[in-house]
């Protein structure tokens, strides 16, 4: 079981005849539950059809539910789907929930998804609508006519001020200062 | 107290002298093409945008938060939510927690969530299966230590059918809710 994983197929989603773009269609299409009438494996599948059986097909008139009793053969439930997919299950021995639930299963999924394995999560038509970024996206088009090199446009305004700048900038200060100071005194 | 102002009017030309001064590297070169004062500017903005909306000229998407994923979506998208999630097949849902909506031209951006209301965005429920069976193998070496788990994970299809920017920006909501 574990080495079938290594040679999954690798899918990407899709969906058959654009289902749910304009109404959406169940996928299954037909169901057929195989059974023995007498074997203690069956007995779930039996119980199913029994209590839910009737319900389900009312529920759902657009699967085809088909039985068909088999002596002393183990229980299988089988599904056939809208894009040619068909999903055979053993329900050996699975109670009357197990089987409930993976009715459900079968009838909400859109054919035999997990007999691949997703290389993507979504899929879409438009990969990029404002068109794809580039380094040149958001640049000021001055640019484009400029000679390199320019000291307006290789000026080195990214970095932090530097210490001398800082230096250089309390230098102005104390002078400014100063003369205050002296101002202030021939006051 | 002249000379005091004298000595301030230095500082300040120190700081932003005729040749952008000390901290002109801090601010940039850059000149406003049109010279417009502000409000005028944004109103101008806003109404191109509304014109826009009302012209619908191209395609729009939008950036979606669907359990605890962010998904960026435009119209017949097909989108994999993984994990229990109660919505059925066939079932219409509308993505209400939109944080970003854009066409080709603008972009509405959220802080965090674009206006409730302002842009709607349908999608139908595909298809609800179970995904491949996922190996978890644990070994330790020299420990005899080996684990093997499998699992499946339940998988949504979802359909983005529409995304439709409802109403017109800067204009009082519609009560949707």
């Amino acid at each position: 079981m574990s080495a079938k994983n290594l040679f999954l197929p690798a899918a990407f989603v899709r969906a058959p005849l654009q289902n749910g773009v304009g109404r959406y269609v169940c996928q299954l299409q037909r169901i057929t539950f195989k059974f023995c009438k007498s074997h203690g494996g069956s007995r779930g599948l039996r119980d199913f059809i029994e209590q839910n059986l009737v319900e389900f097909a009312k529920e759902n008139p657009g699967v085809v539910v088909y039985m068909k009793p088999r002596r002393h053969r183990s229980p299988v439930i089988v599904g056939e789907y809208l894009n040619g997919d068909r999903v055979w299950m053993s329900v050996h021995n699975k109670t009357h929930d197990e089987i409930t639930k993976w009715v459900e299963v079968m009838r909400t999924q859109q054919g035999d998804v997990s007999s691949s394995r997703l290389r993507k999560y979504q899929y879409t038509d438009h990969p990029s609508i404002q068109g794809p970024w580039t380094p040149f996206t958001f640049k000021i088009p001055e640019l484009n006519t400029a000679q390199l090199p320019d000291p307006k446009f290789g000026a080195n305004n990214r970095l932090p001020q530097s210490a001398t700048e800082e230096l250089r900038l309390m230098f102005e200060k104390q002078k400014l200062n100063v003369k205050e100071e002296e101002l202030k005194v021939a006051e | 107290m002249a000379m005091i102002r004298a000595g301030l009017q230095r500082i300040a030309n120190i700081f932003s002298g005729p040749q952008g001064g000390i901290l002109s590297r801090f601010a940039t070169n850059l000149v406003p093409v049109e010279s417009k004062p502000v409000p005028e500017t944004t109103k101008d903005v806003i109404a191109a945008c509304n014109k826009l909306i009302e012209q619908n000229a191209s395609r729009n998407f939008a950036i979606v938060h669907l359990l605890g994923k962010q998904w960026r979506i435009t119209d017949g998208d097909l989108l994999v939510v993984e994990g229990y999630w109660p919505p059925n097949i066939g079932d219409k849902l509308t993505l209400d927690k939109v944080l970003l909506a854009a066409t080709k031209d603008f972009s509405l951006i959220g802080r965090p969530l674009v206006q409730p209301g302002l842009v709607t965005v349908t999608a139908t429920v595909i298809s609800k299966g179970l995904s491949h069976t996922r190996t978890h193998f644990k070994k330790k070496r020299r420990k005899q230590f080996m684990r093997i788990n499998f699992q499946r994970a339940q998988q949504t299809i979802l359909r983005i059918n529409s995304i439709e920017i409802a109403n017109k920006v800067n204009e009082a909501p519609k009560n949707v809710f």
